[in-house]
């Protein structure tokens, strides 16, 4: 497939520095015409940071961009585009109330200006429907196209401006496996009329469908770069999660008694667009254990915690804390403490005082509300007890939270789901954004909580820590839990293969397992 | 040590700009305005001399502040009280006619009970004449998502029309024969007291002192104004946190649209002694004013009301004294607005600053120390 065609893209030395993280280092691409190459790697390995440099909308601390063999200065994506560059991001740049076609020539300059005249780039766009065989109308308003075209859609404005070079981020991610495979064979049609493309995703599979070469991303760097139709499976993976930094794996007692706590029992559950996040997800937590969710991110675990939590309606399946049947928000925080994938968001309200937070569950039962009236001083003591107890860097409990910083705020969550000792802990991504000495803060209270005997469903993409902490480990890919390990003796290449989807390993792995 | 000085400046810094926001942006809004007195060819002292007393000269200003004061207090804390459910509730305007209509119908109408007990009945009429009017924009907002601002705006016109039409014949609030379009005089059983002897200031501004101390209270040490702040501030995290936040929208918004009925109930019980088409121009888009300048914080809103009633009750003899048409009182009243958001604003701006600059700062200081 590949042939000796021109280098239609040389990136050399790319540094990127971001406050805190080294996205990119040193970074070596190339890319040659007429082939399709894979972009592989973790979240936070560099690939998203890496094509924005590309397509103008980071620039890099140092390093050199040639395209076609000239030296080329990509200070925004205009001047990308011009260069024969185009982008398809993860999340769709369209307007949702105008047509498919006036989506497709915004920002096309109209020949003869003031007017503007569709018809030309109608013909071209039925044109290029008819070629990749799309059906797609471009009449049809952009908010009443399922999600599938919209992708199409974000191909053919591309396609319409020249393009050369094609980056595509994660395009499967919304498609069904049918269309997937049409979109497969739409980019090597397209490649075979000698254009370029940079394919980026998670998935092992897809690599050897669609592409001729896979560079692998971790930690900023490349590790290798590989012929996609001869490398292994398990060669990528561990290429992937491979070498990374480990953190040591922490000491924990035994535990004697392993009651159920957290029941759920053939779980299926939509996204928010609709289509399937949890498919007969089944999966027991007992008392004193803490049950690692590795996976890469967006494969259901945070529509996992928040059907746990109440806060989403399965579509069928049955959740059951500690014999009781989850029917809707769980408030009751000795039953669930839940700390939320976004502290910001959803796990605080940032105008609102510390001591207010403390109690956001609670200030309407006694004894903070008595007679109808809010305790306010009660509510105060106990907000003063939870800020020693859990360490809060604040002057005093009538602070303003968005006062305090990121650790200091997950404090504050930390503090209120865990004062009712619940029975059951879910937490999503906890310490994402934090510090190294927050990081350490929340590992050693989810150790804590695991030795008092709560159940512990510990969800994180960062796989160091879900192996450090975890004492078993599960993996989901797609909302189905692809295998199941003891964290003691996990291989972490074979939870790297599981994690990509790939089916021979789960094999082994449940075997193991069991 | 550094750490607490860092975290507690701001707060103290916060309170100052809370508390002092509307005061700098009247004492601004005066500046402005004594320049455009100048450019008149006027003397801005002796105008603003002639306000004041006007506003607060005598008994009979003061009472024609109040009178214009009760409006834009009631008005201001329906739409107070909104916003702080993160609702703009911007159809008082209808409201006010819609309850204006309902304290009307009860108003005319002879009771065989005591008179505290009819005035009492015509009142809660005139609420749930708002809150009826409420209905349609609440359920779509909660059920349907649409925006509360469209909806109640759009029925500020059909709510003055419909008041119209109630006046005119053969409708059973007109007044037969009447030479201008009107319903019959409100029966004096049905009318608020009079607070003042010898002048028109009316119950209607208790109601609305009462009513701003209740909703201070009721947001501040009750579990319903704790859900009602949460759902306004951060609706996710509401939801995260187990409120119903839908039902919250609608209680607050009912509420809302009531306390709007009460304004047109305070004229028509109070004031005008009759339902008028027009009757209450522009209140309800006032209150929006004086709710925005007071940052709803429902005790503000009592200061900003009396302020806005005091420029334009001084309007009036500034105009007699000095010379100066009255409109200027309401360029001063539309200034000192504007520079409380242009303040917000700035405080916005540097707070945005402040928390995005959080993380490299922290970086700077631990490598420092």
């Amino acid at each position: 497939m590949v042939n000796e065609g021109d280098l239609a893209l040389r990136m050399i030395g790319i540094n990127k520095q971001f406050p805190g993280v080294l996205a990119n280092d040193n970074i070596n691409f190339e890319l040659k015409a007429g082939e399709v190459h894979g972009l592989l790697g973790e979240n936070g390995a560099g690939k998203t940071t890496l094509m924005n440099v590309l397509y103008g909308l980071h620039q890099p601390d140092s390093g050199e961009i040639y395209i076609n063999g000239q030296k080329a200065e990509i200070a925004s994506p205009k001047d990308a585009n011009d260069l024969g560059i185009g982008m398809v991001h993860q999340h769709f740049m369209l307007v949702d109330n105008l047509t498919a076609l006036e989506n497709v020539v915004l920002g096309i300059p109209p020949e003869r200006p003031p007017l503007l005249d569709l018809e030309p780039a109608r013909a071209r766009f039925e044109e290029l429907v008819e070629e990749y065989d799309l059906g797609l109308d471009p009449n049809t308003p952009v908010w009443q196209l399922p999600v599938g075209d919209q992708q199409w859609l974000e191909i053919i404005k591309i396609l319409f401006r020249e393009t050369r070079i094609l980056i595509l981020d994660e395009p499967t991610a919304v498609l069904a496996p049918s269309q997937a495979m049409h979109l497969f064979r739409s980019v090597r049609r397209f490649a075979e009329e000698g254009n370029a493309i940079i394919f980026i995703s998670h998935k092992l599979e897809e690599m050897k469908e669609v592409a001729d070469w896979v560079t692998v991303l971790r930690d900023g760097h490349v590790v290798d770069t590989v012929d996609a139709g001869t490398a292994q499976p398990s060669q990528l993976a561990q290429m992937m999660v491979g070498r990374s930094v480990f953190l040591d794996r922490r000491e924990r007692p035994p535990m004697d008694s392993k009651n159920e706590v957290l029941v759920i029992d053939q779980l299926n559950c939509l996204n928010d667009r609709g289509t399937p996040a949890l498919r007969n997800l089944s999966l027991k937590v007992h008392t004193g254990e803490i049950v690692g969710v590795a996976g890469v991110d967006g494969n259901g675990q945070r529509e996992l915690a928040e059907c746990i939590s109440g806060l989403r309606q399965p579509t069928s399946g049955i959740i059951h804390i500690s014999d009781q049947l989850v029917s809707n928000v769980i408030r009751d925080t000795t039953l669930l403490g839940f700390i939320p994938e976004d502290r910001r968001k959803t796990g605080l309200v940032l105008g609102f005082t510390v001591a207010e937070n403390l109690t956001l569950k609670t200030f309407g039962k006694t004894p903070y509300t008595k007679r109808g009236i809010i305790q306010w001083g009660l509510i105060r003591e106990h907000a003063n007890a939870l800020i020693k107890d859990y360490d809060i860097r604040t002057p005093h409990s009538m602070v303003t939270t968005h006062h305090l910083s990121g650790g200091n705020q997950q404090r504050v969550v930390v503090a209120r789901e865990l004062s009712g000792e619940p029975a059951l802990l879910v937490t999503c991504q906890p310490t994402r954004g934090l510090d190294i000495g927050s990081v350490e803060a929340v590992h050693k209270v989810l150790l804590r909580e695991r030795n008092r005997g709560a159940a512990v469903l510990f969800i994180s993409t960062e796989l160091p820590e879900v192996m450090a902490l975890s004492d078993r480990i599960i993996v989901m890919y797609k909302g189905e839990i692809m295998g199941e390990l003891e964290a003691e003796s996990a291989d972490v290449n074979l939870i790297g293969e599981l994690m990509l989807g790939h089916r021979e390993a789960s094999k082994v792995a449940v075997g193991g397992a069991g | 040590m550094k750490e607490r000085k860092n975290v507690f400046l701001p707060i103290i810094g916060e309170l100052v700009l809370t508390g002092g926001r509307p005061i700098l942006a009247v004492v601004l809004a005066l500046t402005v305005g004594a320049f455009l007195i100048i450019a008149y060819g006027k003397n801005p002292v002796e105008a603003y001399a002639a306000m004041l007393e006007g506003a607060v000269g005598s008994r009979a200003a003061i009472a024609n502040t109040g009178v214009r004061t009760a409006p834009l207090l009631l008005g201001g804390l329906a739409v107070a009280f909104g916003f702080k459910a993160g609702l703009l509730n911007v159809g008082v305007e209808g409201q006010i006619y819609a309850g204006g209509a309902a304290a009307a119908a009860i108003g005319i109408t002879p009771l065989p009970v005591p008179s505290w007990l009819h005035v009492t009945l015509a009142v809660i009429a005139g609420f749930i004449g708002g809150v009826l009017w409420g209905v349609i924009p609440t359920l779509l907002k909660a059920y349907r998502g649409i925006s509360e601002i469209v909806i109640t705006l759009m029925l500020n016109y059909v709510g003055i029309h419909f008041a119209s039409l109630l006046i005119h014949e053969p409708s059973p609030l007109a007044k037969i024969d009447a030479f201008y379009p009107q319903s019959p005089n409100i029966l004096p059983s049905a009318r608020l007291p009079v607070l003042i002897k010898g002048t028109s200031l009316h119950a209607g501004l208790i109601i609305g002192l009462i009513l701003a101390v209740i909703i201070h209270l009721a947001l501040r040490y009750t579990p319903f104004g704790f859900r009602t702040r949460m759902t306004g501030q951060n609706p996710e995290a509401a939801r995260y946190a187990g409120i119903n936040v839908k039902k919250q929208i609608i209680i607050v918004l009912l509420l809302s649209a009531g306390l709007g009925g009460l304004v047109g109930t305070g004229e028509v019980l109070g004031l005008k002694w009759a339902l008028y088409d027009f009757f209450a121009v522009g209140l309800g888009y006032d209150g929006i004013a004086v709710a925005l300048m007071a940052n709803s914080n429902p005790l503000a809103v009592i200061l900003t009301a009396f302020f806005f009633g005091a420029l334009r009750a001084g309007a009036g003899k500034m105009q007699v004294a000095v010379g100066i048409e009255t409109p200027i009182s309401q360029v001063v009243q539309a200034l000192a607005v504007l520079f409380v958001i242009a303040i917000g604003f700035g405080e916005r701006v540097r707070r945005t600053r402040l928390e995005r600059g959080q993380e490299p700062e922290q970086e700077a200081v631990a490598h420092g120390g």
